[in-house]
């Protein structure tokens, strides 16, 4: 978690003196799974060790939480998509419940990737704007009609027995694509689209995952 | 870890690797996921070979190819969940949003960037100030040769910057951030330096004149016989297909964290060219990566060569000028 700390009843804000209500659901997962009364706090993180105790995770106490920092997590780290969280655990009556607070930074980036994409496409759409107001391109395009016409492809004689389709005139459809441009906007489109689609897919199945994973974790052996 | 002896070299002294096709593992289950997983590779190579040999000319451009190679990535992650070949490398949302990114990466800035100083773009000029011709009688030739010779040339130019990259300096450093994955996934092959798959994109093929039908054919081969280079699953390759074609068990040995190990097995889709110039090892391996799998992210993937360069320079300048100071360790080229 990025930011002064809090305590748990006051989670600590992304920066001080500026709270991020809704905006922060982007890149953080809030949320809890119940766990069993009987378990004290250490026999519960005692069992959440084999998810946090990876090589390169820095854990630390935060007050009665336990804050934990993946800098680099492996591709298979099970929290990899997680780099910053808090757990801490919460009684009410006679139930519990395990809290956590956690912080991606491959959601947040995720979430910004569309943007890029669409200034590739802006950026595919003004070097075509501006290429063909140069004064080479008229040049270009002078020399290109001038070039000689190209000759039509025949097949083999094996592929002709083969049966297959005879190749097409080259010099046929030259007009068609005159006046594209060199660069097409439509892929950069496509990817921003593409990663809003996987930041959703992201958004919803890791927190979902995590829960699983931390509810199966608790509910194991204690580490040794 | 002893090794094991490959021609002149010990390969898998510094970290596991599987040597030798008697060893490797073999798809588990039954009958029918048997014959499955040994014969999709060959009949996805018909497929596509009858496909793009037949297609009418309308049907034959380049965005069907496009249209096809979504369908075929989204049914090879199928086949990587349904049949991993190591449970380690499997695909996480982390993993798939960052392979995507880089794949993303190529289809818009790398491509823009590509129209300018490409193999295309070079051969134009080089042709326009040479005034020579293309080899045009090629265009006469069987469209399957025709087909086969562009995939060979183009690799053949793929295994000579690939093992060039892996034995000078500055190529290697371009080239190293593509080492770090840790795992092979369908695209993978898409991660690295930006620099590295513009270098590895270059090719001469644009020398000679094909059949636009007959790049296609081309494509078809890559796509159903180079994409298996990054690909998480377990297969029984037939022999012959091994034999001739790079597979993953190949290229998982040039991934492995086994520094000799990685020194092999450099084309792209034909391995052929390594068993001609001696640099083949069969088998495979699970454990990639460099500095013991440390995950390169992809901040640190953008300016790695330039950092490393960087240093480098320094650290030999400060030799050089006799600074005789403490040099800081620099990276070996230990692809």
């Amino acid at each position: 978690m990025s930011g002064a700390s809090g305590t748990l009843s006051a989670p600590r804000t992304a920066m001080v003196g500026l709270s991020l209500p809704l905006i922060d659901h982007i890149w953080r997962v809030r949320g809890a799974v119940p766990i069993d009364p009987a378990l004290s706090p250490e026999e519960a993180f005692a069992r959440l060790d084999p998810l946090l105790r990876t090589p390169g995770t820095v854990l630390s106490t935060d007050g009665e939480a336990l804050a934990y920092d993946k800098p680099n997590p492996s591709a298979q780290d099970k929290l990899a998509t997680f780099t910053r969280g808090r757990l801490w655990i919460e009684r009410a009556g006679s139930g519990a419940v395990l809290r956590f607070d956690l912080f991606s930074q491959a959601l947040l980036m995720c979430f910004l990737a569309p943007l890029l994409f669409l200034g590739f496409a802006q950026a595919a759409i003004a070097i075509n704007a501006w290429e063909a107001a140069s004064p080479e391109a008229a040049e270009k395009a002078a020399k290109k009609d001038a070039d000689k016409a190209k000759p039509v492809r025949k097949l083999n004689p094996v592929d002709e027995f083969l049966g297959a389709p005879v190749p097409e005139d080259p010099s046929k459809k030259k007009d068609e694509k005159k006046d594209k441009g060199r660069h097409s906007p439509d892929e950069g489109y496509f990817l921003a689209g593409f990663f809003a689609l996987v930041y959703l897919a992201g958004r919803w199945l890791e927190p979902f995952l995590v829960r699983r994973r931390l509810r199966a974790a608790l509910a194991g052996p204690p580490a040794t | 870890m002893a090794g094991v002896q490959v021609g002149k070299r010990i390969i898998g002294a510094d970290a596991p690797v599987t040597v030798g096709w008697e060893n490797i593992g073999r798809v588990e289950g039954g009958p029918i996921k048997q014959f499955v997983f040994t014969y999709f590779q060959p009949a996805m190579l018909l497929l596509a070979i009858g496909f793009w040999y037949y297609a009418p000319n309308w049907l034959a451009v380049a965005s069907t190819a496009i249209a096809i190679r979504l369908g075929w990535t989204v049914l090879l992650l199928v086949l990587e969940w349904v049949n991993p070949r190591y449970s380690s490398w499997q695909l996480t949302w982390k993993e798939f949003a960052t392979d995507a990114f880089y794949v993303a990466l190529g289809m818009t800035f790398l491509r823009m960037v590509d129209s300018y100083v490409g193999d295309g773009a070079i051969i134009a000029a080089v042709q326009d100030a040479f005034d020579w011709d293309k080899f045009s009688w090629f265009t006469g030739l069987p469209l399957l040769v025709q087909a086969v010779l562009i995939s060979m040339i183009f690799d053949f130019g793929q295994y000579w910057m690939h093992r060039a990259m892996h034995n000078w300096y500055p190529l290697w450093l371009t080239h190293a951030p593509h080492h770090y994955i840790t795992q092979l996934n369908i695209n993978k092959g898409a991660v690295g330096n930006p620099v590295e798959l513009f270098l590895i994109g270059l090719g001469i093929g644009g020398f000679f004149d094909f059949l636009p039908r007959a790049f296609l054919l081309a494509g078809a081969i890559g796509m159903t016989v180079g994409i298996y280079q990054h690909i998480n699953v377990r297969f029984n390759t037939p022999r012959w297909w091994r034999y001739i074609f790079n597979t993953t068990e190949h290229h998982s040995v040039h991934h492995s964290q086994d520094y000799e190990a990685t020194r092999s097995n450099y084309s792209g889709t034909w391995i052929i060219w390594d068993r001609i110039f001696g640099t083949c090892v069969d088998g495979e391996a699970e454990l990639l990566g460099m500095e013991g799998g440390r995950r390169m992210d992809i901040g640190e993937t953008m300016v790695f060569p330039f950092r490393e360069g960087w240093r480098s320079t320094k650290a030999a300048l400060s030799r050089r000028l006799g600074g005789g100071a403490a040099v800081q360790p620099q990276l070996e080229p230990a692809e």
